[in-house]
């Protein structure tokens, strides 16, 4: 315990941190890069259908992003975030026809709504075990397919439900922000919302919540003795995953312009949650690839003309697999088999090139 | 607020209801106090049953009697041999993990469902109970009504019975507390597990029949049925069958009985929730810690 | 300084702890007794995960069973698991970051402090390690230095030797011997491993299914014909 040993051990500790920052800045230029990319040239790449799909896929990925912090991060599993999507679409669209706030307000706005009915819902089970809290979410998503029935989403007509009966005509559409009206411009938006959720996630995650969140995840007791308010880290991931997903649920609405109740079935609740545990959960990367999956991949059997309920069987099949065999996911296969095909691709190309004529 | 003679019609439509629930709760309650697993595609399984004997009635023809045979025996051999599968592979894991993996189930069955039975054609099955009712006060009752409550109570009572004195209840038991435990004293382990899941899905495609007569032929809406049976489940704290009893036929009459009250009628499918809210509540006042490792590990 | 006082639990019809009287006033002190005597419970009576029949506890003259739980770590608790408990996710230097973050000293000096509590139990390596990569040496380590950061005023260390080889331990026994020198702590270690305990512990009481049945300096103890027989277990006592 000498002080020049202490100085050792900082200077080894400090050296550890400039390492992993190095590391950090790999991954910052590769995200920068695809972000860039998806933000400036991809649309103008894609045909308009494949735009408004990836618009979706987008907005989905923020939705991906806060049940894959519960299921990874905490070790809750909630199968109502669909119905908790279902809510901030509806206060989103709610807050558009009533008021002529700025869009990003609004998003606010309905992203605090959301997290407050969303918390107050989840609050009675986060104190008993993690199975009831996925039984009361799983009926959670059938009680709001109840109430939408009954209540049809806003479509600026008067009244608390802001919803006219109207059987004729064009239905009036929900705003969208005024810089971004057109379908290339709104994705442009989604994208950089999706990315500041990303980054509100990841600041979590690497600060004290997501450090107690760990401890949790592993043991309450060993939790508690840390000192960590058990029933306050796990109410602020529900809070934290309501918030970012009444978010993404304001944006589907002025995404698609008109909502109906029917988009949104209680069997949306369990796809999702099959989509992020096949993304994987530990991981941010997974949830950006359960938005894909979600989105993507049904759009492309409209595409090549394949019956939309093998994306459901797909997803089924998908659970099982991840459940039995790869609890981290695709976002943990991926980067192994891509460095599996490398190597390969790399052994490949040595035997083809002549062993002398390596540089040294 | 509507007048008695209102409320009448539904109570025998409530209690078959909850007839069901019931069945379909202990079903779920020994299963998951046997294996650890709650089988969340407990609507989905039945939900297939019921259609396969649509099928067979109005597509191939078949005897009708042998239609409802083969939906129940569906039920159990489908989850007889999930369990086989994936309850074995899942066996070591968290109850939350087991009950995840049957949502991928339900998942599968369902795409496969609106896959092969559209879900635009209108289906019923009508059994022929149905043809015969009486009329008790203002209520009429037909002989499905108490066929749904008295399998109900005979279930519950029955499988209470069977896990008290037979050597394969006992043994479920055992299991419920400690498999481990149990595995060291002899008892067949595979094989009693195997008996819990083929009992359950024989109860499973049971309830998707009456249920698909009672109240619609729908895969979505047979599955998500499931959330009903749930919320029993979860009053009765996954443990006790006489409480899933209770709660299950309350659920089904409170469901029902909200019809004729207009103003609320059109949430009255949010019962199971209100109420599973109400038990967590209530059951939130103690509070245990456990060792267990969160998350799908 | 901390006074148990006719100290109850019950659960149906077991007594794990019966009128448990002790006063330990500073240092490191054992606590020993076969299995099932009451040792792991008094932890948890003291965590706050098992409310106490009866009874009460003052630590350097606070009513402890009156804190919420979550609050006895901020007020100077800390406590290792019996199976050891230390976050494989986060590396070590996070690890122990958790507990400073969670306790009464100031964010200025957290980096500082936490490398000292790492450096302290005698961690060498990367603190940016994670846990889960760790052998069961250096997650006990792990799990000590959690114990001593951030002002800790009532160390309980639930059988760390548990699973240790003999050199291992010894260099544990180095450390525990140095918390109450180093904090300020009293620390209260329960072992069934009679060296461990005779080297790190000035005084030692024993419990037997759940009452103290001899306590004083640990030699003297360790004589105690009472002890000797409720290890050996063949009579019954008192």
């Amino acid at each position: 315990m000498a002080d020049s040993n202490v100085a050792t051990r900082s200077r080894s500790s400090l050296r550890a941190a400039a390492r992993l920052s190095r590391r950090d800045a790999i991954n910052l230029l590769v995200v920068a890069g695809g972000v860039l990319f998806v933000l400036l040239a991809l649309p103008s790449l894609l045909t308009p259908y494949w735009v408004v799909t990836s618009t979706s896929a987008v907005t989905f990925m923020i939705v991906a992003l806060g049940l894959g912090l519960l299921v990874g991060r905490v070790g809750m599993i909630s199968l109502g975030q669909g119905a908790v999507l279902a809510l901030g679409a509806w206060v989103g669209a709610r807050l558009l026809f009533a008021t002529a706030l700025p869009y990003p307000i609004v998003l606010v706005m309905t992203g605090l709504i959301t997290m407050v009915l969303g918390t107050m819902i989840g609050l009675p089970a986060l104190r008993v075990s993690g199975l009831y809290l996925a039984l009361v979410t799983l009926m959670l998503a059938g009680a709001i397919t109840v109430v939408l029935v009954d209540t049809n989403f806003p479509n600026g007509g008067s009244g608390f439900l802001g919803y006219a009966d109207q059987s004729t005509g064009t239905p009036p559409s929900i705003r969208r922000p005024s810089i971004a009206e057109s379908d290339p411009a709104f994705f442009r938006y989604v994208v950089i919302v999706a990315l500041l959720m990303f980054l509100l996630a990841l600041w979590h995650i690497r600060g004290k919540p997501g450090r107690a969140w760990a401890a949790i995840r592993q043991s309450e007791p060993a939790a508690l003795a840390a000192g960590v308010n058990v029933t306050v880290y796990k109410m602020w991931a529900f809070a934290l995953a309501s918030f970012v997903t009444g978010i993404a649920g304001a944006l589907l609405g002025s995404a698609s312009h008109v909502l109906y109740a029917y988009t949104f079935p209680t069997s949306q609740s369990i796809v999702l949650f099959a989509v992020v545990l096949m993304g994987g959960v530990y991981t941010l990367f997974g949830a950006v690839i359960a938005g894909v999956l979600l989105q993507v991949i049904p759009g492309a059997f409209t595409v090549w003309g394949i019956p939309s309920e093998w994306a459901t069987i797909l997803f089924g099949v998908g659970v099982l697999q991840v459940l039995t065999t790869a609890p981290a996911g695709i976002a943990h296969q991926l980067p192994s088999d891509l460095a599996r095909l490398g190597r390969f691709l790399f052994g490949v190309a040595r035997r083809r090139i002549p062993a002398g004529g390596r540089a040294p | 607020m509507p007048s008695w003679s209102n409320f009448q019609p539904f109570i025998p439509i409530g209690l078959a209801a909850g007839g069901v629930y019931a069945l379909s709760g202990v079903g779920m309650v020994v299963l998951y106090r046997a294996t650890g697993v709650l089988n969340l595609a407990f609507g989905a399984i039945g939900a297939m049953g019921a259609l396969i004997a649509w099928s067979m009635i109005n597509t191939w023809h078949v005897p009708a009697g042998i239609a409802y045979v083969a939906c129940i025996l569906f039920g159990g051999v489908a989850t007889l041999l999930y369990g086989m599968v994936f309850g074995r592979l899942l066996a070591a894991r968290d109850p939350l993990v087991k009950a995840a993996a049957t949502l991928g189930l339900a998942l599968l069955m369902l795409g496969v469902m609106n896959r092969l039975w559209p879900a635009q054609v209108t289906r019923s099955i009508t059994l022929p109970t149905d043809n015969t009712a009486f009329t008790f006060g203002d209520a009429s009752v037909d002989w499905t009504q108490v066929i749904a409550v008295g399998f109900g109570v005979v279930m519950t009572v029955g499988t209470a019975i069977f896990l008290r004195v037979t050597k394969i209840g006992t043994a479920m038991r055992a299991l419920a507390d400690d498999r481990e435990i149990t595995a060291t004293l002899g008892v067949p382990v595979r094989r009693v597990e195997a008996a819990a899941w083929f009992g359950s899905g024989l109860l499973a495609g049971a309830a998707g029949l009456l249920l698909a007569d009672l109240v619609t032929l729908a895969s979505d809406g047979l599955t998500f049925i499931v959330i009903f049976t749930l919320s029993a489940a979860l009053i009765a704290r996954l443990r006790s069958l006489t409480v899933t009893f209770v709660a299950a036929m309350v659920i089904g009459l409170v469901d029902n009985l909200i019809t004729p009250i207009n103003s609320i009628t059109n949430f009255r499918d949010m019962t199971p929730f209100v109420l599973a809210i109400a038990a967590l509540l209530f059951f939130s006042r103690e509070r245990q810690y456990s060792f267990a490792r969160g998350g799908i590990r | 300084m901390i006074e148990i006082k006719d100290l109850t639990v019950r659960f149906g019809g077991v007594t794990p702890l019966a009128e448990m009287t002790l006063t330990f006033e500073s240092g490191t002190c054992g606590l020993i007794g076969p299995n099932g005597a009451g040792k792991t419970t008094f932890f948890n009576v003291l965590s706050g995960f098992v409310k106490p029949h009866a009874g009460s506890v003052r630590a350097f003259g606070e009513d402890l069973l009156s804190m919420p739980h979550f609050r006895r770590a901020r007020w100077g608790l800390r406590r290792t698991f019996q199976t050891e408990q230390a976050i494989e996710e986060l590396s070590i230097y996070e690890n122990v970051a958790m507990v400073h973050e969670h306790s009464k000293r100031g964010r200025a000096a957290r980096r500082e402090e936490v490398l000292a509590a790492i450096e302290f139990v005698g961690l060498d390596g990367d603190p940016a390690t994670r846990v889960g990569t760790l052998g069961a040496r250096d997650r006990r380590l792990v799990e000590v230095a959690r114990a001593v950061v951030g002002e800790p005023r009532l160390v309980l260390l639930d059988e760390p030797a548990a699973g240790l080889p003999d050199e291992e331990t010894e260099h544990l026994s180095s450390v525990i011997r140095a918390i109450p020198g180093h904090t300020g702590a009293l620390v209260i270690l329960v072992d069934h491993d009679m060296s461990l305990v005779s080297a790190c512990c000035g005084v030692t009481a024993v419990l037997d299914f759940g009452i103290v049945i001899a306590s004083g300096p640990t030699a003297e103890v360790l004589r105690d014909a009472n002890v000797m027989r409720a290890y050996l277990g063949t009579e019954e006592l008192v």
